[in-house]
């Protein structure tokens, strides 16, 4: 139980860090100063206290979705262990719950978005669609890489032991964690697919989504974002510390700073690509992900490569 | 002598429903379908709760000898996937046929209705009978009911057309089962499914299993045999979509798993596997992509049906390639998510259709960009129609997600076992890729449809349609939300079933399925739960700050209208550039050209039609012209070509006699 309240925490702490990590990285590499770590949850905290303004084109549809897409991110959250210690949910298959739960909050954001109808949001939900259908089997054959390796199909069991040294469990691991880096940068509307930073709603994909949310709902919204790049960057740590370290303590760090760094280092370096070479990024991301499997597959039949 | 009853039984339906007042020929339809629902449906529960199998009738039949009509367990399953559906359908009927009562002539509102009754009443016997004779009567009945029911808005030329298309490819098919079921019966002298393992043991197996994929496959839109669905529902008025996508495409299924059932543990079990596993995937692909780019509500929905026929052949392939390899869990696993996808895809697909009934009965059109908005006009049916699409969309909370669940959960097994794992890793990699597309599409449905502004004055002029038709819908509706809250106790309905295809161990129903779905159940709650606490708390803290309504932020354009709207075209604009390989775009009207700068009124009106359309049609006059041309350059028109052919095939005819050959 202890474990439990502990792992539900740590991810709390995760979520609620990285966005600081990052801005603080984008800030040093442009050799600013940079905001205080904390002053994303002071700009939420403002949203929360703030009344809203609503389209009188949408419907009731468009002040649920931001429940629904922030209680699917909570309950997302609940399914990723901190390395040795056990989340609340945890069962055979949980890997499919998860995904389908991020699925039903992206179902939720687009509707709400489709409810204004406005040009420029419907532009954000067709893009927003098109990624995430084309980033879906990424997702799940990394899962699937995990899940053959590991022999277990669930998070909890997935990352429950520390493995002993072995080259071919280390390349997979690392292969994996890369992977679910990159899965990062695609969910949750980062450079190089999507610039949170933009200034033009033609180019935008996430923030054009959310043009017509204010006050609460946008809280809402953006702290949902955090949760759901928490869940993907301690599947992608827990991934690096199974080969080594595998205590919350080196977990948790490891996931802030790895997404943190990863996310303000591209973010510093490269720019967006033009929207019509994204769709081709991400099938690459799903073609590499095929590519891990079956290396692993290769891996487990002890094929000399 | 019983198909002297059956005669008298059909006729009497007719005489019934033909005497009966106009107003109250549904109510007569619906009665005779409810009696014989409830009279099959008691042996049905009583079959699936573990009693003996149910033996309605036993009879020779005019070709193929002894045949029988016999309840066993997955005859049950479809039986009351048929009655639930059908009821719901002659109730939706009511309502849906309401404003045509006046336009046509009562009979053809019997024809109807007798078609209907029949229709239902063929499926009923189709999954009941034992094969051979009455197998195939029920059959052809079937088809020639449902395409009396197509051909209810006839004077539309294009309505003709696809009827017509649908009765001869249904008999290309046909031709296909009775060459299986003679094949049968020749080999092992009788044509029942039950003595088809004889057949297979004699090394027919592929044969026919090949044969009877084609026959069934016709009917249940396996690609490339799909080409149907998308011309003939949207020809169809709306319930009888709704019953011939939601139901009678299933009966294809339904043939496809008996066969499977009879082939024993071998190395064909293990083709057969592949087989279905591969028609699965392409299937699904195919009708998903098909589906996203569709702008015709009807025809993305048909798309639609087409690849929930790939998932259902997914979890069936999964489970006979792990049959063969003796991993009784996977084999259960993925059988009860095709069983459960059957299930679900029967009721979400129903109340599609009945929702596409309701725009269509109040805009006369089913143009996905003439709409918009419509959730304020109708939010009865928008409310209905966003459960469905969440369901199929295959999302949690819903039933949609426990089949998809289960046969995922298959696959992740069998990868994690390291058995067929390359086959189940292809079927996660493309199940995932489907299920994404189709979110895509379902996301561009209801948007473009319900969301948004009117693009149209018919839209903003609708009306709520009336509660006959609202009280058919929430049928399936409850049952959608009872199975994906509950589906602990919802995969009772197919344990039986599913142990007996799978023919494997009570324990791992018991230990595993069970105690999984009970956590799937609780994440279910949970998220229900916490949703619905955020929506109170964020309500509560907006109770007393100021909240205020304005026009859409139209991002410092001071103008925007209405027309600007993202349209469900350019939602799938992305991916249409992606799979522009697979259409065939035909356009009427013409693009804005970039030269003009003002640009006068337009009109342009582009359809996506499937490049398989043509392998039933013009491929093969396409072929037959070619060949053609080859053969005319024989015909030189100088007399003295034509003696020398003359003269090589004397010769020709004269060394194949000194081989012997003639």
């Amino acid at each position: 139980m202890g474990a439990i309240a502990l792992n539900t925490f740590l991810m709390l702490i995760v979520a609620l860090s990285i966005p600081g990590v990052i801005n603080r990285t984008r800030s040093i590499l442009a050799g600013r100063k940079g905001p205080r770590l904390t002053q994303h949850l002071h700009n939420v905290r403002l949203l929360l206290k703030k009344g809203s303004v609503y389209s009188t084109t949408t419907t009731i549809l468009f002040r649920i979705a931001p429940a629904v897409y922030l209680g699917a991110a909570i309950v997302a959250l609940l399914f990723i262990p901190v390395a040795d210690l056990y989340p609340l949910i945890s069962f055979d298959g949980d890997v499919i719950c998860f995904a389908y739960t991020l699925a039903l909050a992206r179902v939720a954001i687009i509707l709400a978005a489709m409810d204004t109808g406005s040009s420029f949001e419907g532009m954000g939900a067709a893009r927003e669609a098109l990624y995430g259908a084309l980033i879906e089997p990424a997702l799940m054959i990394g899962f699937a890489t995990l899940a053959m390796f590991c022999g277990y199909t669930s998070f909890a069991e997935i990352f429950e032991h520390e493995q002993s040294f072995n080259l071919h469990h280390t390349i997979i691991m690392l292969l994996t964690a890369f992977l679910f880096v990159m899965i990062t940068f695609v969910e949750s509307g980062r450079v190089p697919v999507d610039d949170p930073r933009t200034h033009l709603e033609l180019t935008m994909i996430h923030e054009v989504m959310c043009l017509d949310y204010s006050g609460v709902d946008m809280g809402m919204i953006h702290i949902a974002g955090w949760f759901k790049t928490a869940c993907f960057s301690m599947i992608a740590a827990n991934a690096v510390a199974a080969m080594g370290c595998f205590h919350w303590w080196f977990a948790v760090p490891l996931a802030i700073l790895l997404t943190g760094l990863s996310v303000g280092i591209v973010e510093s370096t490269q720019a967006r690509n033009k929207l019509i070479r994204n769709t081709t990024f991400i099938v690459t991301i799903s073609a590499l992900a095929a590519l891990i499997f079956f290396i692993g597959y290769l891996l487990q039949l002890n094929i000399n490569i | 002598m019983f198909y002297l009853y059956f005669l008298l039984f059909l006729v009497l339906i007719t005489a019934a429903i033909f005497a009966a007042p106009l107003r109250y020929k549904v109510w007569v339809t619906t009665a005779i379908v409810a009696i014989t629902t409830i009279a099959l449906a008691v042996p049905s529960i009583a079959v699936l709760a573990g009693t003996d199998n149910f033996r309605i009738i036993e009879m020779v039949g005019p070709l193929f000898g002894r045949e029988s009509l016999l309840i066993d367990s997955l005859s049950a399953l479809f039986l009351l996937i048929i009655g639930v559906a059908g009821c719901a359908t002659l109730i939706y009927s009511k309502g849906y046929l309401q404003q045509y009562l006046d336009k046509k002539s009562s009979a053809h509102i019997s024809m109807h209705y007798v078609a209907l009754a029949v229709l239902i009443v063929s499926m009923m016997m189709v999954v009941t009978s034992s094969g051979g004779f009455s197998f195939l009567l029920a059959w052809e009945l079937m088809t020639i009911a449902s395409f009396i029911l197509i051909l209810f808005d006839a004077q539309r030329a294009e309505v003709m057309r696809a009827a017509l298309a649908y009765l001869v490819m249904m008999h290309i098919g046909f031709v296909f089962l009775v060459a299986g079921f003679t094949t049968a019966y020749t080999y092992c002298g009788s044509a029942s499914f039950e003595s088809l393992p004889i057949c297979f043991s004699q090394g027919k197996t592929i044969l026919l299993l090949i044969l009877f994929l084609i026959g069934f496959g016709m009917k249940a839109g396996l690609f490339p045999m799909h080409v149907w669905l998308p011309e003939a529902h949207p020809a169809a008025p709306s319930h009888v979509s709704a019953i011939m996508s939601g139901v009678m495409i299933k009966t294809g299924v339904y043939g496809i798993m008996r066969v499977v059932w009879q082939i024993s543990a071998s190395a064909e079990l293990h083709t057969a596997g592949i087989i279905l596993l591969a028609v699965g995937i392409v299937t699904g692909l195919w009708g998903v992509i098909l589906a996203a780019v569709q702008n015709d509500v009807k025809r993305l929905l048909a798309y639609s049906s087409i690849e929930n026929i790939g998932v259902i052949f997914i979890g069936l392939g999964v489970s006979t390639l792990a049959r063969s390899s003796g991993n009784d869990l996977v084999a259960t696993l993925a059988l009860c998510g095709a069983l459960m996808h059957t299930i679900n895809h029967s009721l979400f697909k129903t109340l599609l259709f009945f929702g596409a009934g309701n725009i269509y009965s109040q805009m006369h059109t089913t143009l996905l960009d003439r709409f918009g908005g419509v959730a304020k006009s109708m939010p009865v049916t928008a409310i209905l129609f966003l459960v469905a699409v969440v369901a199929i969309c295959a999302l949690p909370p819903l039933n949609g997600f426990v089949g998809e669940f289960l046969i995922y959960l298959g696959m992740f097994n069998s990868v994690r076992d390291g058995v067929d794992t390359l086959a189940s890793a292809a079927g996660i990699l493309s199940l995932s890729l489907i299920g994404g597309i189709v979110v895509l599409a379902f996301t561009k449905l209801y948007s473009t449809v319900f969301l948004g502004s009117p693009r149209h004055h018919h839209v903003a002029e609708a009306e709520e349609v009336d509660n006959c038709r609202i009280g058919a819908m929430a049928i399936p509706a409850a049952a959608i939300i009872l199975i994906g809250a509950l589906p602990q106790y919802a995969i009772k309905i197919i344990e039986r079933t599913s142990l007996e295809l799978s023919q494997s161990r009570i324990s791992i129903f018991d230990g595993y399925v069970s105690s999984t779905l009970w956590k799937v159940s609780l994440t279910a709650w949970l998220l229900i739960i916490v949703v619905v606490l955020l929506y109170k708390l964020k309500s509560r803290a907006q109770n007393n700050r100021t909240i205020a309504q304005s026009p859409t932020w139209g991002c410092g354009f001071t103008s925007p209208n209405i027309r600007m709207q993202y349209t469900g075209e350019s939602f799938a604009e992305g991916l249409e550039s992606v799979a522009t390989n697979l259409t065939q775009n035909t356009v009427e009207g013409r693009r804005v050209s970039k030269n003009e700068i003002f640009p006068s009124s337009h009109n342009y009106n582009v359809r996506h039609k499937d490049k398989i359309d043509r392998l039933f049609a013009a491929w093969w006059v396409e072929l037959l012209y070619i060949i053609n041309k080859r053969i005319m350059t024989l015909r030189t028109g100088k007399i003295n070509n034509y003696i020398l052919f003359a003269l090589l095939f004397l010769m020709l005819i004269f060394i194949l006699s000194l081989l012997n050959w003639i």
